[in-house]
């Protein structure tokens, strides 16, 4: 992977979903996720995502049979250039607890929950559109947030522990060996200066600002304040980000923008369930329209920090633009619909808001959709060889 | 309930094979211990002629006959008894009790029942075939305790046995026989037929002048009526679905009603078509005429506890009757006879509660009941008496000194009194195993049988290897000769099975006690791609293994973790889509000298806490054998 690829890949798909049974999820392989247990109720979050880097869009899909032990995380690509998508699943460990990937630094990072009686989280690293990968371990539970990794452009890795520790590896191959070192445990970060102002109630991503500070996002107790954090020197500091609405702020979804900027998609209630994007530009903030939303069943990020989500029901499918756009609704999706993936920046400009493949799943069938003049055409299938019954 | 289901198939032929020759051996002793005891009564009157017709525990009474109403109890519950003990002999019975009757039956009660109900059923999980085989003998021993044991106070104590045996069975088969649990109702078998076994013991156990008071009759008929007219209530009682035909849930769509639901249910379980047929007509019936149907047994129900407990002798005999006719519809139309389809135990509660107040009414109306039964007693008694006195001037000798005390009292017991001891011989006999299973935390390693296969005995030579450790130190199979090692193919990554075979080899190490210093416990890693050091400690970490001084996980390059897998016969691949990488389960145990001496599929199955522990049992048997042929 390229460094200018790098640069322009610091785009992350991260998702935090939230609270009180106001958001439901469906659909997706949601998980009980980290937290103090503080708050109105465990956040959940579908790890189905998309992530776009300057090689092209990754996709993560929840393929198999019903059954959970049958469920196994895919992970796709496509390359910028255009072309078809093909299976890059990493090989050798069981993904049915969930796939969690994250781009940066040239490297694609891709960590596996833990699932059934594996208490840890390996990880897979590739430097070459998931063709190979070199096995790496987090010897801890990542959380089950699609925001749970991140990677810097030079290959330092941020983890988000199902405890709500923050752990770092100070590069890619440290990673890989298993060093990793505490950045923050929940409690330190809540206790301090900025935690205590918003009321900390869990961290739900983690993501590099600029400089390649870590940030980490979270969901607070006091209302209409969102908790985005950024650490410099072992000092934790607020992003200071206010949204209008007066409710309470789980923030879904945090990532880096090419050019040192930060998104973040977040949830405020009550007050009809609103949904945001906010961008930020180093020093200042810009926060779109809301949109209601009953429920969220999968989201992400685009080019330039737009963002996507899929709504459980009620208003059709929308999206929104970079800085200053609007919430565009898109047509409905087609059946099965696990996940939204944007086009690359090869090929689109950043946050032109531009067509959308689909990926839809019928068990092992994976079929994509592309957003054509309005409306969706099919362009591609895949079967993908589930091995049902090997990990039940 | 954790620990109740050892996951195995009951009709696991492994698990029935085992049954039945458990059977057939205990029952080879069990009539070898009645022959001793005959021999031994035969000898001691040969010995002892004079003492021979002397008064023997059961001739308490001698002259009285034995009260109808108690002896209807006890030949009664005698033979269900036998019979339950019958149906404990089922094939399916060591493996599927638990599973098939205890638990589902638990599942409705609150938490603290099914904990309770939980230690009874992992102890029946974790020695399925001893547990089994225990319960088919000390019911049929009671049962014949019961049934020859006629007076006096053997008679008693089989009351007491059966008391205290009918409680074990309420509390853990029958979860306190669901009065904790909703839709508790008279017409499924509420307060659970074993409770009705209890009481029939605990008032076999009453001296026997009670039986000779009216007064009893008329307590047990008052206690019987109150009884019924509570379940009145609770028939009655609106919002419990017996009143509907259809009950319609919060969507809107119409299921059947408690009563009609449960026919319906018990019709489609396997049993003669007559019956089937039977229950699916009155299933139809019920949900149509829902309502007359419970209030028809809400009245009956109402009319018979009145008059119980009114107990007038005219009204309670037309009581007794109607009641018969009542309770033996509802066996056959609603509890479809108590022990068809599927594993049943007993015939449900209706029988016992018959039996119970037809005691009561014979107990109450002395003169109605006949003194047949006493005068053949006696007659026997007497026939005995004067066999036994020709037997004494035929036979009759003098013996050592020593050996009086005890031949005067064998000698002087009643061929009943010997068969009572018999029978107490014959539980026993099922008990004491059963108690030194239970008091065995380790499972019996026939579950492990039951999934892996017997194990051939092999005198092959251990192909060798040199690997490295979790904590990078050189081992090799030569490094370790004079020890036993036993040696398995784990993947570090692995979410099922690979977890439960480590934990079964640290349980093996732990059960090999000081001679686990002799054994080695080894893993190779079974992953192509996930295979190094920082792999098997956190494994070692997350198995809680990094405490156990012979535990050693070997890693190695992908070449040398190539020829050990070929060597072992150890197929290890990757498989695409998110799967685990696949790999044969297998254990070796290799002796001190360096020669496999087992190998066995060691795919933990269900990987029951049941399962684990008996693989466990089973490795470190292996492990023993291992160092005495060494």
């Amino acid at each position: 992977m390229s460094r200018r690829l790098t640069g322009a890949a610091a785009v992350l798909a991260c998702a935090v979903l939230a609270c009180g049974g106001l958001i439901t999820l469906a659909g997706c392989g949601s998980h009980p996720a980290t937290g103090t247990g503080t708050g109105p109720a465990p956040l959940t979050a579908p790890l189905s995502t998309s992530l776009v880097s300057a090689q092209g869009t990754w996709a993560v899909a929840v393929m198999g049979g019903p059954d959970a032990g049958n469920r196994f995380w895919q992970l796709f690509f496509r390359s910028a250039a255009g072309g078809r998508w093909s299976l890059v699943t990493p090989q050798g460990v069981a993904d049915n607890g969930g796939l969690v990937a994250a781009g940066g630094g040239g490297y694609l990072v891709v960590g596996i929950r833990p699932s059934q009686k594996l208490a840890f989280s390996p990880l897979a690293t590739s430097t070459d559109t998931g063709r190979n990968w070199t096995p790496g371990l987090l010897d801890a539970g990542l959380a089950d947030m699609p925001g749970a990794i991140a990677v810097g452009p030079a290959g330092r890795t941020l983890a988000l522990l199902q405890d709500g520790t923050i752990e770092a590896a100070p590069t890619a191959g440290s990673a890989a060996a298993g060093r990793w070192a505490p950045l923050a445990t929940l409690k330190a970060l809540a206790a301090s200066a900025p935690g205590r102002a918003c009321g900390l109630e869990g961290v739900t991503a983690v993501s590099f600002g600029p400089d390649e500070n870590p940030m980490a996002a979270g969901s607070c107790a006091r209302p209409g304040a969102a908790g985005v954090f950024t650490e410099a020197g072992g000092t934790w500091r607020s992003a200071g980000l206010a949204l209008p609405a007066g409710g309470r702020v789980r923030v879904l979804g945090l990532t880096a923008i090419p050019g040192g900027n930060e998104a973040l998609l977040a949830v405020s209630h009550p007050g009809g369930n609103s949904l945001f994007v906010a961008w930020r530009d180093g020093t200042r903030w810009t926060v779109s329209a809301p949109v209601a939303a009953a429920g969220v069943r999968a989201l992400g990020f685009g080019p330039g920090g737009s963002a996507w989500l899929l709504p459980d029901r009620g208003r059709p499918e929308t999206v929104a633009g970079a800085a200053g756009s609007a919430w565009r609704p898109l047509p409905p999706v087609p059946a099965g619909t696990q996940v939204l993936a944007p086009p690359g920046t090869g090929t689109l400009a950043a946050g032109s808001g531009g067509s959308y493949d689909a990926l839809a799943v019928a068990g092992s069938r994976l079929t994509v959709w592309r957003l054509v003049r309005g409306a969706w055409a099919e362009v591609q299938q895949l079967t993908v060889p589930v091995q049902y019954g090997s990990s039940g | 309930m954790p620990g109740m289901n050892s996951g195995l198939n009951p009709s696991d032929p492994t698990l029935v094979a085992a049954f039945r020759s458990a059977l057939l051996h205990q029952g080879a002793i069990a009539l070898l211990m009645l022959a001793f005891l005959w021999l031994l009564w035969a000898t001691a009157r040969t010995w002892r002629p004079a003492a021979s017709g002397g008064t023997g525990a059961g001739t308490a009474a001698a002259g009285a006959a034995e009260p109808r109403g108690r002896w209807l109890l006890r030949t009664g519950f005698g033979v269900l008894w036998i019979f339950d003990g019958i149906l404990q002999a089922q094939p399916k019975m060591a493996g599927g009790l638990a599973t098939q009757v205890i638990e589902p039956t638990a599942a409705s009660s609150p938490r603290w029942v099914q904990h309770l109900v939980n230690w009874g059923g992992t102890v029946w999980s974790y020695h399925p075939v001893q547990a089994a085989a225990a319960s088919v003998w000390i019911q049929v021993g009671i049962g014949v305790w019961l049934i020859v044991a006629v007076r006096g106070p053997w008679s008693r104590l089989a009351g007491a046995a059966s008391v205290a045996w009918g409680l074990v069975v309420w509390v853990f088969g029958e979860s306190f026989g669901g009065i904790f649990a909703p839709g508790l109702s008279w017409l499924t078998g509420a307060p659970g037929g074993v409770l009705f076994y209890v009481v029939a013991g605990a008032l076999l156990a009453l001296p026997e002048d009670v039986w000779r008071r009216p007064r009893s009759g008329r307590l047990l008929l008052a206690g019987l009526g109150a009884f019924l007219a509570g379940m009145a209530l609770l028939q009655a009682w609106p919002g419990r679905g017996f009143w509907q035909g259809t009950v319609r849930d919060q969507a809107g769509h119409g299921h059947a009603g408690t009563l009609s639901g449960m026919v319906r249910e018990m019709s489609a379980t396997p049993q003669p078509h007559v019956l089937s047929a039977l229950l699916a007509g009155f299933a139809s019936f019920a949900t149509r005429y829902a309502v007359g149907v419970n209030l028809v047994v809400v009245i009956a129900l109402a009319v018979l506890g009145a008059v119980f407990l009114a107990g007038r002798p005219r009204l309670v005999r037309y009581a007794v009757w109607f009641g018969i006719v009542f309770c033996l519809a509802d066996w056959v139309l609603v509890q479809d006879l108590g022990f068809l389809g599927g594993l049943g135990t007993d015939p449900n509660s209706m029988i016992p509660l018959i039996l119970l107040f037809s005691a009561g009414y014979l107990t109450l109306v002395p003169e109605v009941a006949s003194e047949m039964i006493g005068v053949n007693e006696a007659a026997e008694d007497d026939a005995e008496k004067s066999g036994d006195a020709a037997d004494a001037q035929r036979r009759g000798r003098p013996r050592p000194e020593v050996l009086r005390g005890l031949g005067n009292t064998v000698a002087s017991a009643r061929a009943r009194s010997v068969a009572a001891a018999g029978a107490v011989a014959v539980i026993v006999l099922g008990a004491a195993p059963m108690a030194a299973a239970a008091a065995n935390r380790t499972a019996d390693p026939i579950l492990a049988l039951a999934i892996s296969g017997n194990s051939g005995r092999l005198d092959l030579p251990a192909p060798g290897f040199s690997l490295t450790d979790q904590d990078g130190r050189t081992v090799s199979l030569a490094s370790l000769r004079g020890k036993v090692v036993l040696m398995t193919f784990l993947d570090p990554v692995c979410t099922t099975d690979c977890p439960i075979i480590a934990q079964e080899f640290k349980q093996a190490g732990q059960m090999l006690g000081a001679q686990a210093g002799l054994v080695e416990l080894v893993a190779v890693v079974a992953n192509p791609t996930y295979r190094s050091t920082a792999f098997t400690r956190a494994f070692d970490r997350q198995e809680g293994l990094t405490t156990v001084p012979n535990w050693r996980y070997l890693t190695g390059s992908l070449s040398q973790l190539g020829e050990v897998w070929r060597h072992y016969g150890v197929t290890v691949q990757n498989l695409p889509a998110g799967a685990m990488s696949a790999h044969n389960d297998l254990a070796v145990i290799i002796d001190p000298a360096g020669r496999i001496r087992q190998e066995m599929d060691a795919d933990p199955g269900p990987g029951t806490s049941g399962t684990e522990s008996s693989f466990s049992v089973l490795l470190s048997q292996y492990a023993r054998q291992a160092l005495r042929q060494s």
